[in-house]
């Protein structure tokens, strides 16, 4: 809309040049470096007093969780009788010391209790229950297993447990987040909040991030390759295959550029024509950055130079039945090759593997469409059976693999007129997406891990 | 003597004709016009009032006789639902001005225009274009009578190429003082929307839309513009900014009721300001146009114009008593001031009168 530069973000990145982000409405700042309102992860570290801890624990820390953690004197690792499994080494730390006395005392409590009432069994969670158990089964291992084992528990049960500036650290977070939170409500409640001209509002997709988040690593535990074929800040267009139903594949693609690309890029992705007629999920699309499908939407957020997601299935892929997963339907009239070439950005197949498993469609069902308006009526096992219930996807395997871009710059400025070429490029990404697709599915062990 | 521009207002009864003439009579090189059925029921001071009605055939007379430059027709009355002689008044009205202006050679014709025209529909592109077809109406009157003004005028405009035809598509109007369909809604108590729709709405302060107009006839500028400041800002925001809680309504129920009350297919037209569509769907204009040909770039954002409005509704609870007169007094300032430059220029043109007679 205005001149090009006015819209960058006007931070200076660490080699010292301008960041080439695109700014946020009234801010001049990009969403990364977006001041004060939002710190950034490094300033909330600083603020947090967890990282007042001994040398040698920071130095651990930085090396990163890959690093071998250091086990000294593995032998006095033998379990020898009540509770020494815990208290490994018997050095003069007091940190160490802390944590024997914990035990002890815990121990004595326990004891305490079951004197005065007989019955009384230790509940299945307290620390002297579990190293009883871990003790039995200790012993039934054979000895290089057992190390690996205690190894792997040291991981888990970190020192900084029974520290008490760890404690200090997470009550410090627990406010600031409270108040950040609080914070953010009341200015949202007096409409102090800004959205872009396409109503994507930053805030929002924070809010929803941890739930994405979750579906994208514990649920899907997606893997995704090839990221470094999207562009850093200039235009690109990410076609994709479409699955479900419901169609999450669109956000997880979006929460994998989000979380995997240097440059944490925003994927607008494109969607079908009756996503503005659902309740809150339009609102919901729209303020994570989404916008209707079409060539002049698809055109004008390229020319701003932003990643555009686009599906060329559309509800054709969304509805195709389980027997016929994978195999990518009609491009249709392939308005994703005239954005493309509209603007001279590059398209960037991508193949979404898993999403066409988290929904078993056996038959679609016209009269079921026509009766509830819907463009098409799954049936399934769960569907609608079980109502809503029957909608929870599948906990699949998911693979997301970004494909080298096909470049569109040397086409003429009227060769979204040319017809041939248009279907000859759809027809030529189609084909990549499927190689890309077979591709994984024979790599794959199963659908579902 | 550079000779003035001779400008004819229709409409000048209503807000808007009001509004344009008081600002166009501060200017200096402008001989204003002001036609209607009924005379402003605010003294203009300034004005050459001519009554009579814009469907008016005697009008061309009148037209070729003070030899207007530029016709600004803002005569439109919005009308309930089944109003016919608003209707008549808008569409055979701005036939008949559009058809005398031709025949009397007159430069440029202003319209007033919303982009509501385009409707809100679900297939809508985010940033309508001034081309895009006119599918609004069916819910409205007052849309459907701008739908058909605008097709007509389209037409118009291909046979007579010679006359400027400026039509400026406002977004939803606020401010303190205007009454639109938004306004209406936006001071509510607690303004009904449609349970888990947020669409994105333009707006465009009331000073803006005068601005607009004005600078249409400055710039020459022909051909049709979206007119609007460029955040748009989601429904709910705006609610926000006004204060307002809104009162959501379960989105097919609301329809339902819709039907129920004012027949089928009116959206709620008769009941709520705004079609439940329009609550519904997006239907922004792109304002590539209106930066790059008209120029025009709003003072108001639409943040700032919507506290504008809640300020406004503030500070009106309290404006009683002792308040009524300090206003009383600032209107009497205003007159006073318009009184004395009106006198002024009188007494400079009889001296320049004087001066060529000698």
């Amino acid at each position: 809309m205005t001149d090009a530069n006015n819209n960058r973000c006007i931070a200076i990145t660490t080699d010292g040049s301008r960041c080439q982000r695109r700014a946020q409405a009234e801010t001049g700042y990009c969403h990364i470096h977006m001041p004060a309102s939002m710190p950034t992860v490094d300033q909330v570290a600083d603020a947090s007093p967890t990282t007042a801890k001994s040398p040698e624990e920071a130095a651990r820390q930085r090396t990163g969780p890959d690093a071998e953690i250091p086990i000294e004197r593995d032998d006095a690792a033998e379990p020898a009788g009540e509770s020494s499994w815990i208290t490994l080494e018997e050095e003069e730390l007091s940190q160490h010391e802390l944590r024997r006395r914990l035990v002890q005392e815990l121990n004595a409590l326990a004891r305490r209790l079951q004197r005065a009432y007989p019955d009384y069994e230790p509940p299945p969670f307290s620390i002297e229950r579990i190293g009883t158990l871990l003790d039995g089964q200790a012993e039934k291992m054979p000895p290089g297993l057992r190390r690996s084992v205690l190894k792997r528990l040291r991981g888990f049960m970190n020192e900084d447990l029974f520290e008490l500036e760890t404690w200090k650290g997470v009550w410090f977070m627990v406010n600031y987040t409270v108040e950040y939170q609080g914070d953010m409500l009341k200015r949202r409640l007096k409409g102090d909040y800004v959205t872009d001209e396409w109503g994507m509002d930053w805030e929002f997709l924070e809010l929803v991030r941890p739930f994405l988040d979750f579906l994208y690593k514990v649920y899907w535990r997606v893997e995704t390759s090839g990221i470094e074929h999207l562009p850093d800040y200039d235009r690109a267009l990410v076609v994709s295959n479409h699955g479900g139903p419901p169609p999450w594949d669109g956000l997880m693609l979006m929460t994998a550029v989000l979380n995997e690309h240097p440059a944490q890029r925003l994927v607008r992705n494109l969607h079908d024509e009756w996503v503005p007629t659902l309740p809150f999920l339009s609102a919901a699309l729209v303020k994570v950055g989404q916008a209707l499908a079409s060539v002049e939407n698809g055109t004008r957020l390229l020319n701003e130079d932003e990643l555009v997601g686009a599906y060329p299935e559309g509800d054709q892929g969304v509805g195709k039945l389980f027997r016929n997963r994978y195999q990518l339907a009609s491009f249709g009239r392939a308005d994703f090759v005239r954005m493309a070439l509209n603007t001279r950005a590059p398209i960037i197949p991508v193949a979404v593997v898993g999403a066409e498993e988290t929904f078993f469609t056996f038959h679609r069902s016209r009269t079921l469409a026509r009766l509830t308006g819907l463009p098409y009526f799954p049936l399934s096992l769960r569907f609608p059976w079980l109502g809503p219930a029957g909608l929870v996807p599948l906990p699949s395997k998911w693979y997301i693999d970004f494909g080298e871009p096909i470049s569109t710059a040397e086409f003429g400025p009227d060769a979204a007129a040319n017809l041939a070429l248009v279907s000859q490029l759809s027809e030529q990404t189609r084909k990549i997406i499927q190689e890309m697709i077979d591709q994984r599915l024979s790599d794959r062990r199963s659908p579902y891990w | 003597m550079i000779k003035e521009t001779i400008i004819l207002v229709t409409g000048v009864g209503d807000y808007w004709g009001r509004r344009l003439a008081l600002y166009l009579l501060d200017q200096p090189g402008l001989r204003v016009i002001g036609l209607d059925r009924q005379p402003p029921t605010e003294k203009v001071p300034g004005l050459d009032f001519v009554q009579a009605d814009v469907r008016n055939p005697l009008l061309v007379e009148l037209l070729r006789d003070e030899h207007i430059d530029v016709c600004y027709h803002l005569k439109f009355i919005p009308g309930d639902n089944g109003d016919e002689l608003a209707s008549e008044v808008n569409v055979q009205g701005t036939m008949n001005v559009v058809g005398a202006c031709a025949e009397a050679q007159v430069n440029q014709i202003v319209l007033r225009s919303s982009t509501m025209v385009y409707g809100a529909h679900a297939d809508n592109a985010a940033f309508l274009t001034e081309s895009s077809p006119l599918r609004g109406g069916r819910q409205m009157t007052s849309i459907r009578d701008l739908v058909e003004i605008e097709s007509f005028v389209a037409t118009f405009r291909r046979q007579e190429a010679q006359i400027k035809l400026t039509i400026l598509r406002f977004a939803n109007i606020v401010g303190p003082t205007v009454n639109s369909p938004m306004t209406q809604l936006l001071t509510l108590p607690a303004p009904p929307v449609l349970l888990g729709f947020d669409p994105l709405l333009q707006f465009v302060h009331e000073d803006d839309v005068v601005g607009a107009l004005v600078l249409s006839t400055n710039q020459g500028a022909d051909g049709v513009y979206n007119v609007a400041a460029a955040d748009p800002i989601p429904l709910s925001r705006a609610l926000r900014l006004v204060g307002r809680r809104a009162l959501p309504i379960f989105h097919p129920l609301a329809y339902r009721a819709a039907e129920w009350v004012s027949g089928p297919n009116t959206g709620s037209a008769s009941w709520t300001p705004l079609p439940w569509d329009y609550l519904r769907y997006r239907w922004t204009g792109d304002l590539k146009r209106m930066q790059e040909v008209l120029t025009f770039a709003p003072r108001y954002s639409a943040a700032e114009a919507l506290q504008e409005v809640a300020h406004h509704h503030r500070t009106r609870a309290d404006r009683d008593g002792a308040g009524n007169l300090a206003q009383d007094e600032e209107q009497l300032r205003n007159t006073l001031r318009h009184r004395r430059s009106m006198k002024e220029t009188r007494k400079d043109e009889s001296d320049a009168d004087a001066g060529e007679q000698t």
